[in-house]
């Protein structure tokens, strides 16, 4: 690859060689009839040791460890891991309000980030792209390999910002349209009228670890705002006069600290991560420091 | 203090501006709009019960709160607030300062007078002056002298009150009263305020038409002083007299001196009880005019100074001149047997100037006298009023007081003149006339006096010739009574010192211009009347006056010789003829003008509104 010319407007070259490095690390192991590089939790027959079990009358004979019997005088069956195929879903928040700071750049980044590592694992990945509500998700079909990548990447790049879908809808009508467990990783800023806890247990019972990433620009993590002030949402136009707004700063960091513990706890109850980024942050710190150190990368 | 008041209670009208203050800060005219990438946040923070307590959103409307109280203060101060003081104060209000002698007295040994005291209140007043308030300043002692019109200037009022002195007179309050009385005329005036240590006449004779505020000041400290100073002709001179008395508390040693035309001829100690008087007498031995001085000097303290010296003026003795002419026998005879009288007309030449004439027709005729006796003769400026006629009169009364008629009975007098008035005429008309009724019967006058300048003429309506009174014995009294005023008119008799106010009348050539210098550098100048008398001259200090003018200059020493300042007794109320009013000890009250104290907080209330809206908003992490 030419050095003076990029693969992705999204990524600089030097982050895609050592992205595609990279895998994402599922809390779960999650069965598919299709055969992936993830391991099913399920027994199988492949040569890879899984576990011992007690043997019952009827079992495979080949399978007993003769070993383990002649020290414990006891018969133990062998059990072996089930190579499965894991779907990596990529749901990004286009609506209006991620248009505030870097946020959608972001966003963007992160899941083509996500989609190289499941497509150079040979995981399926698929992208919904959520933007005016009561409309279809933008929608990149399930694909895998190396030879997906430029596809991938130019699906993300077209994507047009603006809309007004909160992101409780965005998710089920992704589970619409997606057929298939893995991993769901959800690019929004959260910031919803709506309750979470549906759309994450559909995520749960459709067989989807959940990867929360919040994106928050500086304005939203440290507003510094003073005087009487009329809000106007960005989504849906609706105003909000706030009086000394300067005086409240203290309930809003309450508030939004609020928000995400109990996103973290929702995530966390259906074995899922959450993670809160700032988009000012560079890009390369969140893929090779933060996510490593969290345990969603390696 | 009771309830606050209002000077300008018009400017409440500003209050309105609460209305178009709580307004606009509602609409928020200015409100700037800011798009943010979503309420939902917001809307639950704005839904947080917290922030939704009063504390909160007294915390939020601060600012407007804020320009609430400050527009508040503003229109209060405005409105020129002030506490009542409790006392009736109307808008004019006279203020009579006494600056009586007694007023110099200091309350302790290096101390404050009490005219100084007077000023302290007084500059409290002005003050504490309401906008719409005016003072005016009178200065009362032996009369009354406006220092200040009607104003409200505080720098007028406190130039004239600064440039207040005491003046070494008797206090006397009538004058400041009718002043009062007459400005009230020009000037609705409820209250009148007097400001006194109290030693003042208790009895004031004025009927008060406005309410009195009798402001009691704290009296001056032990005092002794000389009251009293004169003497009587003697045989070998003057035998002379001088009485010395103090206040209730005054027990001290005291030195005097006495002075004969400057010289000291007796120094002396004496000791001095506050409760009783000392009398002093000295012989002086002299055939020439001398001026006396005699100086106290107390041992302890002395709170008045003024009444530590006095002057004593004695003529060069001689015997009194009386001019009669020869055929007035019986006044001649009654005329001979009195001691010390040179007689004229007799064997040495009529001077052109007597003590005591008499005449039987017009005064101008014969030598210039102080006082003269006309009998039988009806002067030109009252022939209109009276004429006499052959008849028979009887004195039915008779001033028996009065110097001339002293002892003198006139019961049964029978008169072969009878006056006639003429019609429609009474005593007013010879009061208009300057001429007193000494005597009179049933028709008319008969003996008149009349003052005029230092010349006194006493008229005889009848000749005593044709009349009993000749052979009464009461007539050689009556001859004795007269040469005993000339006496004293001539101060032959006897010599009283001169009191502070105005000065004897002097004389001097006709129409001619003087000077007169005094103490404490006290100057004036004057013109003598048509008749060579200088009359009215002041002399409000004591010390020695010159006056200088043709045909000499005279040199007069005044005193102070009033019992009542000496003594520094003060009264408790003052008596009215109608009414009483007691004297408050209090403290002046005056209300106190609270407009700068609001100005103040409003002043502080912008400053926090100010830093409160400038500091670090909450909840914005450094």
């Amino acid at each position: 690859m030419d050095n003076t010319s990029q693969f992705t407007n999204l990524l600089q070259n030097s982050t895609l060689a050592r992205v595609e490095r990279m895998r994402m690390l599922p809390m779960r192991r999650r069965t598919n009839r299709s055969r992936g590089e993830h391991l099913a939790g399920k027994g199988g027959t492949s040569t890879e040791f899984n576990d011992y079990r007690d043997y019952v009358a009827g079992d495979d004979m080949r399978y007993v460890d003769w070993n383990i019997f002649s020290r414990l005088n006891r018969p133990y069956i062998k059990q072996y891991r089930h190579e499965e195929e894991m779907h990596v879903v990529i749901l990004i928040d286009a609506s209006a309000s991620m248009q505030f700071g870097d946020k959608f750049q972001r966003a963007r980044q992160l899941a083509a980030c996500f989609a190289v590592m499941g497509l150079m694992n040979i995981e399926k990945v698929s992208i919904f792209a959520c933007q005016h509500s009561g409309t279809t998700p933008l929608i990149l079909p399930p694909c895998t390999g190396r030879i997906s990548l430029k596809r991938v990447f130019k699906f993300l790049e077209e994507i047009p910002p603006g809309g007004d879908f909160p992101i409780e809808e965005a998710v089920e009508a992704t589970l619409v349209q997606h057929r298939g467990r893995g991993i769901a990783v959800l690019l929004s800023d959260f910031l919803t009228f709506g309750a979470l806890e549906r759309p994450m247990n559909m995520l749960f019972s459709a067989g989807l670890e959940v990867f929360a990433v919040q994106l928050l620009s500086t304005i939203e993590l440290n507003p510094e705002l003073t005087g009487d002030l009329r809000f106007v949402d960005s989504e849906s136009g609706m105003t909000l006069d706030v009086s000394s707004v300067g005086d409240l700063l203290g309930f809003y960091h309450e508030h939004l600290n609020g928000l995400q513990e109990h996103l973290a706890t929702l995530c966390r109850q259906r074995s899922g991560r959450f993670i809160c980024l700032d988009s000012s942050q560079p890009l390369e710190e969140i893929l090779f420091d933060t996510l490593k150190r969290k345990g969603w990368v390696q | 203090m009771t309830f606050p008041g209002f000077s300008a209670l018009i400017n409440a009208w500003w209050f309105l501006l609460l209305i178009p203050l709580i307004i606009f800060y509602f609409l928020k005219l200015r409100r700037p709009r800011m798009e943010i990438p979503s309420l939902a946040l917001w809307r639950q923070v704005i839904s947080d019960q917290r922030v939704n307590s009063p504390f909160q959103k007294f915390k939020r409307n601060l600012l407007l709160l804020l320009q609430i109280l400050l527009l508040c203060v503003l229109v209060i101060s405005a409105m020129q607030p002030y506490l009542n003081s409790g006392t009736q104060r109307g808008q004019n209000l006279p203020v009579l300062i006494d600056t009586s002698a007694s007023m110099a007295a200091l309350d302790a040994p290096g101390g404050k007078s009490r005219l100084a005291e007077a000023k302290e209140k007084v500059h409290k007043l002005i003050d504490d002056l309401l906008p719409e308030q005016q003072l005016c300043l009178i200065s009362v002692n032996s009369s009354a002298r406006r220092l200040t019109d009607f104003t409200s200037n505080k720098r007028l009022l406190r130039e004239s009150l600064d440039q207040l002195e005491v003046s070494h007179v008797p206090s006397h309050l009538e004058d400041g009263f009718r002043l009062a009385q007459a400005l009230s005329r020009a000037f609705p005036i409820e209250s009148v305020m007097l400001l006194s240590e109290g030693n003042v006449p208790q009895d004031v004779e004025f009927e008060l038409p406005f309410k009195l505020n009798f402001q009691r000041l704290q009296p001056g400290g032990a005092n002794v002083g000389i009251v009293d100073f004169n003497a009587r002709r003697s045989k070998t001179g003057w035998d002379v007299f001088a009485r010395i008395e103090g206040s209730e508390t005054a027990k001290t040693l005291a030195e005097y001196e006495l002075r004969q035309n400057g010289q000291v001829i007796k120094s002396e100690s004496v000791s001095i009880d506050g409760l009783r008087a000392e009398r002093l007498v000295f012989r002086v031995s002299t055939d020439i005019a001398v001026s006396l001085e005699l100086r106290l000097k107390p041992d302890g303290f002395d709170s008045l100074e003024t009444d530590n010296v006095a002057y004593l003026d004695l003529p060069i003795p001689r015997p009194l001149a009386v001019y009669c002419p020869a055929d007035m026998t019986s006044f001649r005879n009654a005329l001979a047997i009195i001691p010390d009288i040179n007689l004229y007309p007799s064997g040495e030449p009529t001077p052109a100037a007597v003590d005591l004439k008499f005449a039987e027709g017009p005064l101008s005729t014969g030598p210039e006298a102080r006082v003269n006796v006309n009998v039988g003769y009806v002067p030109d400026d009252i022939a209109s009023l009276v004429e006499i006629e052959s008849g028979l009169a009887e004195i039915v009364d008779w001033q028996r007081t009065a110097p001339l008629l002293q002892h003198v009975q006139l019961l049964d007098v029978q008169i072969a003149d009878q006056p006639k008035l003429a019609k429609g005429v009474g005593e007013r008309e010879f009061e208009l006339a300057g001429y007193e009724i000494l005597a009179q019967s049933r028709t008319g006058p008969l003996i008149l006096e009349r003052q005029t300048g230092n010349q006194l003429d006493i008229q005889f309506l009848f000749h005593p010739d044709r009349s009993s009174l000749i052979y009464r014995v009461g007539f050689p009294i009556l001859i004795q009574n007269v040469t005993q005023v000339a006496l004293m008119r001539a101060a032959l008799s006897e010599s009283k010192g001169t009191t502070t106010g105005t000065l004897p009348p002097l004389k001097m050539a006709p129409e001619t211009e003087y000077q007169i210098s005094g103490p404490h550098g006290y100057s004036d100048s004057g013109r003598s009347d048509k008749d060579g008398f200088a009359m009215g001259l002041a002399a409000p200090y004591v010390g020695l006056y010159e006056v200088t003018g043709p045909p000499e200059t005279r040199r007069i020493g005044v005193s102070l010789l009033a019992s009542r300042e000496s003594s520094m007794k003060t009264i408790d109320k003052l008596n009215f003829p109608e009414v009483s009013v007691t004297a408050a000890d209090a403290e002046v009250k005056s209300d106190q003008p609270l407009w700068g104290w609001f100005a103040v907080a409003g002043l502080c209330l912008l400053t926090v509104e100010w830093w409160y809206f400038q500091k670090r908003p909450a909840g914005v992490p450094a």
